[in-house]
């Protein structure tokens, strides 16, 4: 015995639906207890639709599934056959002679409209298909008529794919799963090069790549790669799924070995040959590659460089933007150049400012002695202050005051970035000291 | 050098070690970065050695952000004014010392528009970005801090000198400690801060650094006291050590004003 987990029940029809990606892109859920594949154009790839459900249900069986199988011209169809019929492969022009018999229940109506149906003598399809369409409507709502139409294909009907489908993929299935990390390296970088035959046609390169590594045992791995510009070269992909798998280690194992392995180009983007010069080599693309290589092992969030922003409050100044994308033709606005030259600021700068005590002679004064991380700085030579108050728009956290800046230098040379939060008696009667940065 | 015979080469190197003065005609201008202060040109046979690993360490935890500035103001001379710095940074020493600052950079002669920053989880991880960075021809200099001096240790410090060999780029290891771990580094300077001397209007002058160039695989050691002009983008020599000292002995409040 055990309690009802719906949550439970519910990813373990994902995982299925991961594993079922293994015959078709086209993967939808139909919560709780079903899934619908649309094997369109897939089916001759496992030797025909018969071959293909016979393939599915015994593997699924070997993992301990039971599982109701109907191939069919409609997604309505198919549902009620494999719930209410005879399991199977409908042919083409068999589907009315497939669903006319089922129980209404088969069409995927409520049940308290079943139960209505029945107490008026309505049982199989077949007694409402031959019914006048719009008291049906009238009676028991458009939703009636709707599902019947879909189950006859009088409707279309649309599957959501659970995950998106890829605009160009290549696969590979192993009849003895492999295991070793080079083998599947191996098998990505052949994969590569057949997807970039088909990238290149197109005149296409791949922004985002995914792997999908299905394993004997009915897990799949998914791994995406995100790429700064758009990307065909086989030898790099294998690169790049290099330092992934390097980074993931243990959480990509590999249990008994992989079966088949797909890559797909999730996103694309055009992307036209260059002309080399002559002048020599040009760096652009290997420094785009290593951004791409160090955002695959450490995030491409980790990438980054530093862009002004057009405001005074020193924290906001600048901020660390993703370098994947970033060309390195990225110019710094020319108006916010113009602020920061005037202007000498720290080399180092604490997220968090860290606060010091201060001495000074009198509360409104420049600091005198600074006591930062337990050692007591006697200060120099002082300069300052330099008044920024914080924007009436970035009061969020109601931290409005005023801050006062001094640039100080100890004996010993050092120099640091001092600033006192509020203006005495206006804003605060004790005003707190921070140390925000260090200069050189 | 490739087209020279090994056999000249060697002879040539015999004598930069006998006289390092010879160093600066001996060495093709190229492969070496000049700093444009005689003594220390001289002492490096020409300038710092570009292929090649040069460490950095703070004379004590309180200088760490003029070893940085030394090290950034010698990653931006080596991209000349157009090639692409890598900073690689441990999140433990961005939260430690904090993190590269954007317009304080461009003080140095580095403008962000040419920076990268990579914040790496461990400093482990720091070593490995740095030697796939030095391989990478695009950039001009890779900038690594580590915040545990044990793990940079010959191993880690000769990979990196042989990424750095195979593709001309420099590597700048910035210590948060002085070590004494040995390491394959072509030189290895330890930095404090020095005592400015004060501008025309008694402001915090020009960035004054006392560098002690503690190994050198060129020539020999030494010690200078060096300022950073951050209008002509170039160091320059400071006054003499004992001139600089006298602030020692200033009074508190003396506004700070001096000739010379």
């Amino acid at each position: 015995m055990a309690e009802a987990d719906p949550e439970a029940d519910r990813r373990m029809l994902e995982n299925i639906a991961d594993w079922c990606d293994r015959y078709t892109p086209l993967v939808g859920l139909d919560p709780p207890d079903g899934l619908v594949l649309d094997v369109t154009g897939c089916a001759h790839l496992f030797g025909g639709e018969a071959a293909l459900c016979r393939d599915l249900v015994a593997r699924l069986a070997r993992q301990g599934f039971r599982a109701r199988l109907a191939v069919a011209d409609t997604v309505g169809a198919a549902w009620g056959v494999a719930r209410y019929g005879t399991p199977g492969v409908i042919a083409k022009d068999e589907t009315a002679a497939a669903v006319l018999p089922l129980p209404i229940a088969a069409l995927r109506v409520e049940p308290d409209i079943v139960t209505a149906l029945a107490t008026s003598g309505l049982k199989c399809v077949s007694d409402l298909a031959c019914r006048p369409r719009a008291p049906l409507a009238a009676r028991f709502g458009k939703g009636l008529v709707l599902r019947l139409d879909q189950a006859l294909g009088r409707a279309d009907e649309p599957i959501t794919p659970r995950l998106p489908v890829p605009d160009a993929m290549a696969e590979q299935r192993f009849h003895e799963p492999i295991a070793r990390e080079d083998d599947v390296l191996g098998t990505v970088e052949h994969l590569a090069r057949q997807l970039a035959i088909v990238l290149e046609r197109r005149g296409e390169g791949a922004r985002l790549i995914g792997l999908a590594l299905f394993r004997t045992d009915g897990k799949v791995h998914r791994l995406e790669i995100g790429t700064g510009a758009p990307l065909r070269d086989a030898a790099r992909v294998r690169k790049l799924f290099e330092e992934r798998l390097a980074v993931l280690g243990d959480a990509c194992d590999p249990g008994f070995g992989f079966d088949m392995i797909r890559l797909s180009a999730l996103v694309t983007e055009r992307s036209d040959p260059a002309q080399t010069g002559l002048a020599g080599p040009d760096h652009a693309e290997d420094l785009a590659h290593l951004i791409d290589r160090l955002g695959a092992r450490f995030g491409l969030r980790r990438v980054s460089r530093l862009v002004p922003q057009d405001t005074h409050i020193p924290e906001f100044a600048v901020i660390a933007v993703p370098a994947h994308g970033i060309c390195g033709a990225l110019a710094a606005p020319s108006l916010v150049d113009q602020d920061t030259l005037s202007v000498t600021r720290p080399l180092r700068l604490f997220e968090w400012p860290e606060q010091v005590e201060v001495m000074a002679q009198v509360p409104d004064g420049p600091p005198i002695r600074f006591r930062w991380r337990h050692v007591l700085h006697d200060v120099a030579v002082v300069e300052g202050p330099e008044r920024i108050a914080i924007e009436w728009w970035r009061d969020d956290r109601g931290n409005k005051l005023t801050r006062d800046y001094f640039r100080v230098e100890n004996r010993l040379g050092m120099r640091a970035w001092l600033y006192r939060e509020g203006l005495y008696g206006r804003e605060t009667p004790q005003p707190n000291w921070y140390l925000h940065g260090l200069f050189a | 050098m490739g087209h020279l015979s090994p056999r000249l080469n060697h002879l040539r190197q015999a004598l930069v070690g006998l006289d390092p003065t010879l160093g600066p005609g001996l060495h093709e201008p190229e492969r070496a970065l000049r700093l444009n202060v005689p003594g220390i040109d001289a002492a490096l046979s020409g300038g710092l050695a570009r292929g090649a690993v040069h460490e950095f360490a703070p004379a004590a935890p309180i200088h760490l952000t003029s070893a940085t500035g030394f090290a950034i103001a010698l990653a931006a001379l080596a991209g000349r004014e157009q090639g692409e710095t890598l900073w690689i940074a441990p999140d433990f020493a961005v939260m430690e010392s904090g993190g590269p600052y954007g317009p304080g950079l461009g003080l140095f002669g580095l403008p962000a528009a040419r920076l990268l920053v990579l914040r790496v989880p461990r400093s482990i991880d720091a070593l490995w970005a740095m030697e796939e960075a030095l391989r990478c021809r695009a950039l001009a200099g890779v900038i690594a801090e580590l915040a545990e001096d044990s793990i940079a240790d010959l191993t880690a410090t000769r990979r990196l000198v042989l990424a750095a060999r195979e593709s001309g780029g420099m590597g700048f290891l910035l210590r948060h400690r002085a070590s004494g771990v040995p390491s394959a580094a072509a030189t290895r300077w330890t930095i404090a801060a020095s005592p400015s001397r004060p501008d025309r209007y008694g402001g915090i002058g020009r960035a004054a650094f006392d560098l002690s160039l503690v190994k050198n695989r060129r020539g020999p050691t030494g010690r200078w006291t060096i300022t950073w002009d951050q209008h002509e983008r170039t160091f320059q020599t400071a006054v003499s050590l004992a001139v600089a000292e006298t602030a020692f002995d200033r009074p508190d409040r003396t506004p700070s004003v001096r000739t010379g």
